[in-house]
């Protein structure tokens, strides 16, 4: 008899995270890639990457789940036991490695959000709404302009004496303040530490405004990897603040070990990742409110649609 | 000018509030009265199209409604609220509402019938509505007669639903308390959504301006003595008048809404007892990000209650 194992991805905007574990939430196989804005494709990359590593002689996936933006799609592909929010996935990998965390700092492609943890059970959380400044996206970008790769970032950052001042409260500002830097002959580790520290301030202004950090502090997400950041985090907070060398694969985790425990299973097999999946964007013209309803189709078979305001626009 | 009809109410903004004593107000006095269809997305692309790009998205769905019923009424029912009081007064846009509607409308040539009150000149609601009947020939006898009436109508339909709320915080379900102004509340392409995808998460919904009006009012002196707005006001009355009784509050604001974004603010700090979410809804196509904020939201409570994330090794 085989052992149980579960399989949690989970889909952000850059990148796809893919984690297979057994009964006692170890990893059994694991794999991190972008997204590149194709996430059916990203998420069979990501299958094929966890087949090789997993052991199939000894372990069968008897359920799975997915997390993300792009959670529903994915869910729906994979046919997955749940499909849930970011923030209950990150909430459930976190306090499942640290049961004792409070405060859940987590900086991703383009979002950025806080979770407070009581008793590990999250109690409160925020998220960026109308602005994506200071996420990872904006970091790249800033890169790409310094001629710098962004894994790199950290690094430098940590060589400057000090910070360059960097308008910390929006993408726009931020950047013409590094041109302006740039221009007056400022040290480009000086920028570099001078950007850490802008995302690490535009973070605490906007998204944690008013929310009470406690620690421990754990920091995840593609920009806890940036030891800039974290130094920046742990300076303006005054606390130590975690960064667990599985941060970047906590959502797959946390989604991986609600599978788990949830009762249902299911039969899933990694022959998905060799079948022809399409979606379409259909919009309905069935009332003035024009929803945009996506239709997933497998091999050609419509699987799943969503996206209907109402029940006129249910696609059967 | 042509004898007035048929009188136009747009189905938004305060409609929503006073809505049904509008109607039954216009109707004693031998009117017949025609609302504009409920808010859809074509309504606020042409409210859009027409507003600056600063007003709130209340204010641009309220101009789709206006434009819909162009050709459809002889006159059209603005209101230009200012409040009774010091304390309970409405926001600039409505000190506003008829001079907007009539400029930017000025091209379709619409007529507006409209009330005019400022807490700075003493007033009751009641000589307001004598006002309007004698604006439209009525003697005061006959206008008294249909606000008296129609203000009675009003507060049955108020009592109604408040009762139907009332029986709901018997249900076993959780309960989420919905906040914020009714036109943002009830508008069924903004808070109307919202409901809708709360009750598919398996939650009962209450509102904050689904409760006894005057007693929230006085509810909300005790919370703050200084806050300018009525409508905020309301919606904090309602709050604290329920806030034991569920199990989660939802602050829905629809942006940009200075009064929100002072008031909402002051509430999250104030309230610690129970999990607060605050969502601010924008003219956004497509409900993922709502979706996945209120599912966070819910999941919150749901574990909170159980204890836990369930069986951890």
């Amino acid at each position: 008899m085989k052992e149980k194992a579960y399989l949690g991805i989970d889909i952000g905007s850059i990148s796809t995270k893919g984690v297979i574990i057994n009964e006692k939430n170890e990893f059994l196989a694991e794999c991190y890639l972008w997204t590149e804005g194709n996430p059916v494709k990203a998420t069979k990359d990501v299958l094929h990457a966890l087949k090789e590593q997993f052991d199939e002689e000894h372990y069968r996936v008897v359920a799975s789940g997915t997390t993300g933006s792009a959670r529903k799609l994915i869910g729906s592909m994979i046919g997955a036991q749940v499909v849930k929010n970011e923030i209950t996935a990150h909430a459930v990998g976190t306090t499942t490695i640290h049961p004792d965390v409070r405060t859940i700092l987590e900086i991703g492609g383009q979002d950025s959000k806080i979770i407070c943890v009581e008793n590990g059970v999250a109690v409160d959380y925020a998220m960026n709404t109308l602005c994506a400044a200071g996420t990872g996206a904006f970091l790249s970008s800033q890169a790409h302009r310094l001629g710098v790769e962004v894994e790199e970032f950290g690094e430098i950052a940590l060589k400057a004496e000090k910070a360059a001042p960097i308008a910390a409260r929006c993408t726009v500002f931020a950047e013409s303040d590094l041109v302006h830097k740039l221009q007056v002959g400022c040290p480009k580790e000086e920028i570099i530490a001078g950007l850490c520290k802008a995302v690490a301030g535009n973070y605490l202004n906007n998204v944690a405004k008013g929310k009470k950090i406690i620690s421990p502090v754990v920091f995840q997400g593609g920009v806890s990897k940036n030891a800039g950041v974290v130094r920046m985090f742990e300076e303006e907070l005054g606390m130590p603040v975690i960064v667990d060398e599985n941060g970047h694969l906590m959502g797959a985790f946390g989604i991986a070990v609600l599978a788990k425990e949830q009762q249902s299973e299911g039969n899933f097999s990694f022959d998905v990742a060799d079948m022809e999946f399409k979606t379409r964007e259909v919009t309905c013209g069935k009332c003035a409110n024009h929803c945009e309803i996506i239709c997933v189709y497998r091999e050609g078979r419509l699987i799943d649609s969503w996206g209907n305001r109402c029940d006129n626009g249910a696609v059967k | 000018m042509d004898k007035i009809q048929t009188i136009g109410i747009p189905r938004g903004l305060m409609a929503y509030r006073d809505g049904v004593l509008w109607k039954n107000f216009f109707e004693q006095l031998g009117y017949s009265c025609v609302f504009s269809s409920k808010s859809d997305r074509k309504m606020l692309e042409e409210g859009t199209a027409k507003a600056i790009d600063e007003a709130c998205l209340p204010f641009k769905m309220y101009l789709g409604h206006v434009a819909e019923l162009l050709g459809k009424c002889d006159a059209l029912f603005v209101p230009r609220m200012g409040g009774y009081k010091t304390t309970e007064k409405m926001c600039t846009r409505y000190e506003a509402l008829p001079d907007l509607i009539r400029n930017i409308f000025r091209d379709e040539g619409i007529r507006v019938l409209t009330v005019s009150y400022d807490w700075y000149t003493k007033t009751t609601e009641e000589k307001v509505y004598i006002e309007l009947g004698g604006n439209l020939g009525k003697t005061k006898k006959e206008s008294k007669k249909a606000y008296t009436y129609a203000k009675k109508q009003q507060e049955n339909w108020l009592k109604t639903r408040n009762k139907k709320q009332t029986q709901l915080l018997e249900s076993k379900k959780i309960k989420v308390l919905l906040a914020g102004h009714p036109y943002v509340l009830h508008d069924a392409y903004m808070g109307g959504e919202l409901a809708t995808l709360l009750n598919k998460m398996g939650t009962d919904v209450l509102y904050t301006d689904y409760v006894d009006r005057s007693d929230a009012l006085k509810k909300s002196y005790d919370f703050s003595k200084v806050m300018p707005w009525l409508i905020n006001r309301e919606m904090t009355g309602g709050i604290m008048m329920l806030r034991k009784k569920v199990d989660g509050i939802i602050l829905v604001s629809a942006y940009p809404c200075g009064p929100d974004s002072l008031v909402n603010d002051m509430l999250i700090r104030k309230i610690r007892s129970i999990p607060v979410l605050n969502l601010t809804l924008d003219a956004q196509s497509g409900t993922a990000g709502v979706e996945t904020r209120l599912e966070s939201f819910i999941d919150i409570i749901r574990y909170q209650k159980a204890g836990g994330y369930g069986t951890k090794n």
